[in-house]
């Protein structure tokens, strides 16, 4: 190698080096902070918990081999805590739940209905009609379950709206992403090459642009025009997506990996990266309605709350309990739903005004159907769907 | 360098000294909760892993990535840190396999996805002040081979460094 192209590399600048600092510096700083003192801010609440969780992690260090846990945390904390059923729900709105025992929705009175057989549902903007999956079919229904239109696709999931009027609607088929229109007419690919990740429409015009959010199989997070196929911006976030998420706006999009929840504006600028505590990795994550805050599911054993516009947000711990799977907002963004299969329960939490926590328990049993039976995913509380913060 | 953080790290607290905090000086400090001595070990370091795995990957929103996890790991396992070794080299070798895996990925994607699926379209670059022509020349290279360049011409390791760091992937690219 020549003097002069050895002089040029250690002259060399990278591009906007100094902005990848600023932005880097942010993200360590935080770590750090997280690494010298763990999250410490409890909400009064927890104190009455605490005790319970003290039992609950003796009875599961002192187990015998084999003993199931599940009864061991709902005799530590379960049925006697616990409501034994849905009798109303904390917070206006209609949740959706969909699972082995099919798609169910639950009223703000308590009630249940059930919708179909489909595994996998996702509300329309309004709460008017849902999309139902199966692996081997899309179709819409209304509330009371009669199917409007369907198509038969291979290997269906993942079906989302797009907000705020409905006219479109995306899913996942065997790798592919598809978009069909909100009659059911007009079905057709707009990518190959995609991840198992929800897509997300960006929030825009009833009649759009309609833009996409997904994750290429490569990992790279990808937003297109759904109308031309044009791609507007792709990033490669560093760690594989598993969850997109705008906020209502549209002004923000939010990719959470297992480490990290990496924030970008809508033109594809990197805002902020929220890095999680050391050793921690988040399964579910769900954005408040209005977009400022981020509930987290870390570890599968406790959900937290961190604020989604700040440059290095603090995390703050809300439950704690082995199990913990989803989490999901109320449409007025003061209550988190948080889903607990271990305990088969379903825990609202408080997060605006004075701290509260009310636990539903049977969860499985209430949403069962004589072919299925299992815990069910949240999919929505309308109308915050999943995947969109509304 | 920017902030108090450099201020301290080159006064010190009294304004006493002139000459800059060593290497382990600012690593004891960051280990017993320093975050004004983590900030300029940060700020020390950052500029030369940053263009690191720029020049091994040419993407620089996956080397902001690359840097920003190597530095993670290093935060993480700060307290298992080795203090006698010199943390450069460390953070150096971390950066430079992740850029290697990094760029491996990426070849091994556009070999799999056919061309109109390939969403591989950065935005638009950042201006920076960087030569076409280094970048033109390493392009040629293998990724291992770029990163024998980048670790001995830009971060300066020696031989034995490079061949400690990067080892079994060399003797794999032999084979």
């Amino acid at each position: 190698m020549s003097a002069a192209t050895r002089r040029r590399l250690r002259e060399f600048r990278a591009p906007d080096e100094v902005g990848a600092e600023n932005r880097t510096w942010r993200v360590i700083r935080s770590a750090y902070l997280d690494r010298r003192t763990a999250p410490v801010r409890r909400p009064r609440w927890r104190l009455a918990v605490a005790p319970v969780l003290a039992v609950l992690v003796a009875a599961l260090v002192l187990s015998p081999a084999g003993a199931s846990v599940r009864r061991l945390i709902t005799q530590a904390l379960g049925e006697k805590h616990a409501a034994p059923a849905l009798f109303s729900l904390p917070s206006p709105g209609r949740i959706l739940v969909a699972g082995p025992g099919g798609t169910w929705t639950a009223a703000a009175d308590g009630s249940t209905r059930r919708l179909g057989p489909w595994p996998q549902a996702s509300w329309s903007p309004h709460g008017r009609f849902v999309a139902v999956a199966s692996p081997d079919q899309l179709a819409a229904v209304d509330p009371h379950g009669t199917i409007r239109w369907e198509l038969a696709r291979p290997g269906v999931s993942d079906p989302r709206w797009y907000l705020p009027s409905g006219y479109r609607v995306a899913y996942l088929s065997a790798g592919t992403l598809r978009v069909v229109a909100g009659d059911g007419t007009g079905d057709r690919l707009l990518a190959t090459g995609v991840a198992r990740v929800a897509p997300a429409w960006r929030p825009g015009q009833p009649d759009g642009p309609y833009q996409l959010a997904y994750v290429t199989a490569g990992g790279r997070v990808v937003v297109r025009d759904a109308g031309g196929g044009r791609i507007v911006w792709s990033a490669s976030p560093g760690m594989r997506p598993q969850e997109l998420m705008w906020s209502a706006d549209g002004r923000r999009l939010l990719v959470l990996s297992a480490r990290q929840a990496r924030i970008y504006s809508a033109n594809g600028a990197r805002v902020s990266t929220l890095a999680l505590p050391r050793g921690d990795t988040a399964t579910d994550a769900a954005l408040s309605p209005d977009g400022r805050k981020l509930a987290l599911v870390l570890g599968g054993r406790e959900v937290a709350v961190a604020g989604a516009r700040a440059p290095a947000p603090t995390i703050r711990q809300v439950l704690a309990g082995p199990g913990v799977r989803a989490v999901s907002w109320s449409p007025d963004g003061r209550w988190l739903l948080v889903s607990w299969p271990a305990a088969n329960q379903w825990v609202f939490v408080r997060v605006a005004g004075v701290p509260r926590v009310a636990a539903v328990s049977r969860i499985a049993q209430q949403f069962s159907s004589g072919g299925g039976r299992g815990f069910p995913q949240i999919e929505g509380w309308c109308c915050t769907a999943r995947g969109q913060a509304g | 360098m920017p902030a108090a953080a450099e201020r301290l790290a080159v006064t010190g607290e009294l304004g006493r000294a002139c000459r800059p905090r060593s290497e382990q000086a600012l690593i004891r400090g960051a280990m017993a909760g320093s975050e004004a001595d983590l900030e300029a070990l940060f700020r020390r370091f950052w500029p030369r892993a940053y263009r690191a795995a720029f020049l091994i990957v040419h993407d620089h929103a996956a080397a902001e990535d690359i840097a920003q996890e190597a530095f993670l790991a290093a935060i993480r396992r700060l307290d298992r840190f080795d203090r006698r070794r010199r943390f450069g080299p460390w953070l150096g070798a971390i950066v430079a396999n992740r850029a290697i895996d990094w760029a491996r990925a990426r070849a091994a994607r556009r070999e799999t996805l056919d061309e109109g699926a390939d969403p591989a379209s950065p935005p638009e670059v950042p201006a920076g002040r960087y030569s076409q022509e280094v970048l033109t020349a390493l392009a040629s290279l293998s990724p291992e081979h770029r990163a024998v360049i980048v670790m001995r011409y830009l971060l300066e390791y020696s031989p034995s460094e490079i061949a400690r760091a990067l080892e079994a992937r060399l003797k794999e690219v032999e084979r």
